[in-house]
């Protein structure tokens, strides 16, 4: 199979709810590989002295968090109809990863500008409206300065025009809301840096937390295909 | 109280690769609690990536699962990470498939593997929110059972689990579950349950049965109780190639020790090495059909996806249809680009051709264990294999590329000298100079010998359960003949540690009275005995010393034939009488032949009802 040229790329667009959040993404691309070998599709495999089924994922899930938008590529050494890849994925594919459509990739993912979030928290010292306050104060802000880890080491970032919230609601014990980050290969940003950045200026950590990502976006907002 | 689903998400990115705590993968089954009967908690008493590596769990879990009115869950301990902040945050231990609390199941049961996972047991319970003593676990729900290797000795462990299942499970589980239910459904007491599992054949019900001493401190007598029988037969399962094997298995997301899909070729083995337990409690000798191990390893490869596959038992190369298997296998095998693994392969019957038939596919390093270093020494032992066939072997090895060998030897071993000890390093000698007298040995490369040394452990149910362990000092004394022996950069010895050892002697031949020991010494915080970050030999000294027990009277004593020993009413097939043969042929050096070649009379043929062969 190593020595045959592909036919068809295929970008499979899936969930990661439940229970799989708590998988890494190194054993995600496992999970999925081994998938794709029991899915009997005729997968692609690396040329070269060790061949392997090739797959990239358009931008890696941090653990802990689900997601209705995620994407993962893969090729074809024939073409096969769209509808029956997403099919028999789905059949040997773990509950929780849930293959919603498959179809040729459109955009490159250096077109990935930035990702949608759903967030909701809970803090047990503070009601749901108290956590509320606290959020939007820190929030206005003119400036939201904080410590990011990257390749050399820490340096200090500004999230405010990297970071848009809305849909902020309380109930009566948790904080809800919409989260837009910058995403993409040159700059990432997890909501978790900021709910860290808020926990460290005056605001709380969260006891329980869940993320979802909702979307992932172009430059121009379009949802990335 | 918040479920432990919940509360678990509010720690368990805190933790080291959540995702052993999370269950949800592949294979792994979920079912709906108001449509089962019997709630099983499969527990493994050691940490995930070691219990998803154990086969006779898959077979049991997929087994239980198989039956309609029973859910079969999967529970390994927690890391320390994730155990403290159970503890902290009152998490209770759950299944992994329904992270419901285990407390609330019908039956626990644990695989007992090894000694020194022991106090893992008591954790569980412990975590699971149960009293770890039986007598103080009133109701019916939950059972806690145990099976597994160490359950041919179960006395140190009498007091804490209400049932011990002996020999193979597959019918074994089954029998028990349905007497389960029916309890169940008649709301009959523990103490009635109890009494009636006693009848089912292989069933072990120690608080039926009431242990006696001599001033001394050795067995007087073992008397059982309401109706309990006198002798508890283990049980078998006569033809495998009937038996149940699962068609999948729960395919983990991180990675485990032995991440591989597994068939069983065999049980038993005919060889007799008289340190093996395993080699005499498994007995007596049975195989599948060729056909039987292909279709079980195409099926798992199949719905696993699998890239490696390994045919595993006591000895893979002593099964008489290894070639023609091989030759299936391979059909399917290299078109699908899976490998195939045999590992447990003996020196004497490695043939060229079968190394190049595995190698074909990969090929890995290559690992011997002649276990001791001159003809005497393994004769005593009966490892039957020579020096020439060691030499022959390698040569082979050699020739056929590879130029690591890893070689297994004891100390420690029962009439060893330091002559013996010393032989060890003279044989790894002798391999290095076989490589270099090897005219087509790989060009340019030089040769490693790794001569991995362990520590004798005596064990129940083998001809040296009357023996002495050699004391730590000697054996330390003994370590160092080996490093002062070695003459070459091209031999490395590794070495396990002694007080693991005598520990492990210790509670595999011990008594009813080593239970307070090892509730104090968990008390006092041992858990996780098998991993030598957490492993402390002062705390069991100090529980030995505060429960009054000598552990060097039941590591380092040597016992007399007519010694009723701890598990002398527990039978394995194997008989006393022969095991009392073989230690006298062991002091005479004489060896035995293996079962193929002449039955020794054993006595395991009972268990099949006829002649082991033909
Ligand atoms: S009865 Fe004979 S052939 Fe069977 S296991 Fe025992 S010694 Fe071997």
């Amino acid at each position: 199979m190593g020595d045959l040229l592909y036919q068809t790329a295929v970008r499979a667009f899936f969930r990661k709810e439940g229970r799989v959040k708590y998988i890494s993404h190194l054993d995600l691309v496992r999970c999925v590989s081994r998938a794709l070998k029991r899915s009997g599709l005729p997968v692609w495999h690396t040329l070269g002295f060790n061949p392997h089924i090739y797959t990239t994922f358009a931008l890696p899930l941090a653990l802990g968090y689900e997601s209705r938008c995620e994407s993962m590529d893969f090729r074809l050494v024939e073409d096969r109809p769209m509808e029956e890849v997403q099919e028999r994925l789905n059949e040997v594919l773990p509950s929780g990863i849930q293959v919603y459509q498959a179809k040729p990739p459109k955009m490159k993912p250096e077109s990935i500008a930035w990702a949608d979030y759903d967030i909701v928290m809970e803090v047990d010292s503070l009601s749901g409206e108290g956590l509320l306050e606290k959020f939007q104060e820190w929030l206005s802000q003119p400036q939201l300065i904080t410590m990011k880890r990257g390749k050399k080491g820490e340096k200090a970032i500004d999230l405010k025009p990297h970071l848009q919230v809305w849909n902020l609601q309380a109930n009566p014990s948790q904080l809800r809301m919409t989260m837009r980050t910058a995403a993409g290969t040159t700059l990432n940003i997890n909501p978790t840096l900021a709910l860290d950045a808020f926990a460290l200026q005056g605001g709380e950590k969260a006891d329980w937390l869940s993320v979802t990502r909702t979307a992932i976006l172009t430059k121009e907002l379009e949802p990335f295909e | 109280m918040e479920n432990v689903q919940k509360a678990l998400e509010r720690v368990l990115l805190q933790v080291q690769r959540p995702a052993r705590y999370t269950g949800g993968e592949l294979g792994s089954i979920v079912k709906d609690p108001s449509q089962v009967q019997v709630r099983f908690a499969f527990c493994f008493p050691d940490l995930y990536e070691v219990g998803m590596s154990h086969l006779g769990m898959k077979i049991l879990y997929a087994l239980q699962n198989a039956r309609e009115d029973c859910w079969c869950e999967r529970v390994f301990a927690p890391g320390p990470d994730l155990e403290g902040l159970m503890r902290e945050h009152h998490i209770p231990l759950y299944g992994l498939e329904s992270f419901d609390p285990i407390a609330d199941f019908d039956i626990i049961g644990f695989t007992l593997q090894y000694e020194m996972s022991f106090t893992a047991i008591l954790n569980m319970l412990d975590l699971a929110g149960l009293p770890v003593r039986s007598s103080q676990r009133e109701a019916l729900a939950p059972i806690v059972v145990a099976g597994g290797p160490c359950a041919c000795n179960p006395e140190p462990l009498a007091d804490f689990i209400d049932l011990f299942l002996l020999g193979e499970g597959e019918e074994l589980n089954m029998d028990l579950i349905d007497l389960y239910k029916a309890c169940k459904q008649e709301g009959v007491s523990k103490k009635e349950f109890l009494r009636r599992a006693a009848q089912i054949p292989g069933v072990y019900v120690p608080s039926l049965y009431e242990v006696t001493y001599h001033q001394d401190g050795t067995i007087q007598q073992v008397l059982p109780r309401d109706g309990a029988p006198a002798v508890v037969h283990k049980r078998i399962v006569k033809d495998l190639d009937k038996v149940f094997y699962p068609e999948n298995f729960v395919v983990p997301f991180t990675e485990a020790v032995h991440d591989r899909a597994m068939v069983e070729v065999l049980r038993g083995c005919i060889r007799g090495c008289r340190f093996c337990q395993a080699g005499f409690i498994y007995r007596p000798f049975r195989e599948k059909k060729p056909d039987t191990v292909d279709k079980n390893a195409h099926a798992l490869c199949d719905h696993t996806g699998y890239d490696e596959v390994s045919l595993t038992s006591l000895s893979t190369s002593d099964f008489s249809g290894l070639e023609p298997l091989l030759e299936k296998m391979l059909t399917w095998t290299e078109p699908d680009g899976v490998s195939i693994a045999l590992p447990s392969l003996r020196v004497d019957n490695f043939s060229k051709e079968l190394m190049d038939r595995v190698a074909a596919v990969r090929k890995s390093s290559l690992t011997f264990a002649p276990e001791a270093g001159t003809q005497r020494m393994r004769d005593v032992i009966n490892k039957n294999v020579t020096e020439e066939e060691v030499l022959r072997t390698c040569r082979t090895a050699f020739e056929g590329g590879y130029t690591n060998v890893k070689l297994y030897f004891m100390i420690g071993l029962p009439t060893e000298t330091d002559e013996d000890v010393a032989g060890i390093i003279h044989l790894a000698q002798k391999v290095v100079e076989e490589f270099y007298h090897t005219p087509n040995r790989p060009k340019g490369r030089g040769v490693n010998v790794t001569v991995s040394v362990a520590c004798f452990v005596p064990k129940p149910f083998t001809p040296f359960e009357f023996e002495p362990q050699d004391g730590i000092e000697s054996l330390r004394r003994k370590q160092k003949i080996l490093l002062e022996t070695v003459k070459s950069k091209k031999i490395s010895v590794k070495y396990h540690d002694s007080p693991t050892s005598f520990l492990e002697a210790a509670l595999a031949r011990g008594d009813r009275k080593m239970c307070a020991m090892i509730e104090h010494a968990w008390r006092q915080g041992s858990k996780l005995d098998g991993w030598s970050d957490y492993f402390s030999m002062e705390r069991w000294e100090e529980a030995a010393q505060a429960c009054g027990i000598d552990l060097g009277f039941y590591a380092n004593r040597s016992r007399s034939y007519d010694e009723v020993m701890p598990w002398d009413h527990l039978d394995y097939g194997v008989s006393k009488a022969f095991l009392i043969r073989e230690n006298q042929k062991a002091h005479s050096d004489a060896a035995t032949p293996n079962c193929r070649q002449h039955c020794s009379g054993c006595g395991a043929n009972h268990l099949l009802g006829g002649a082991c062969f033909g």
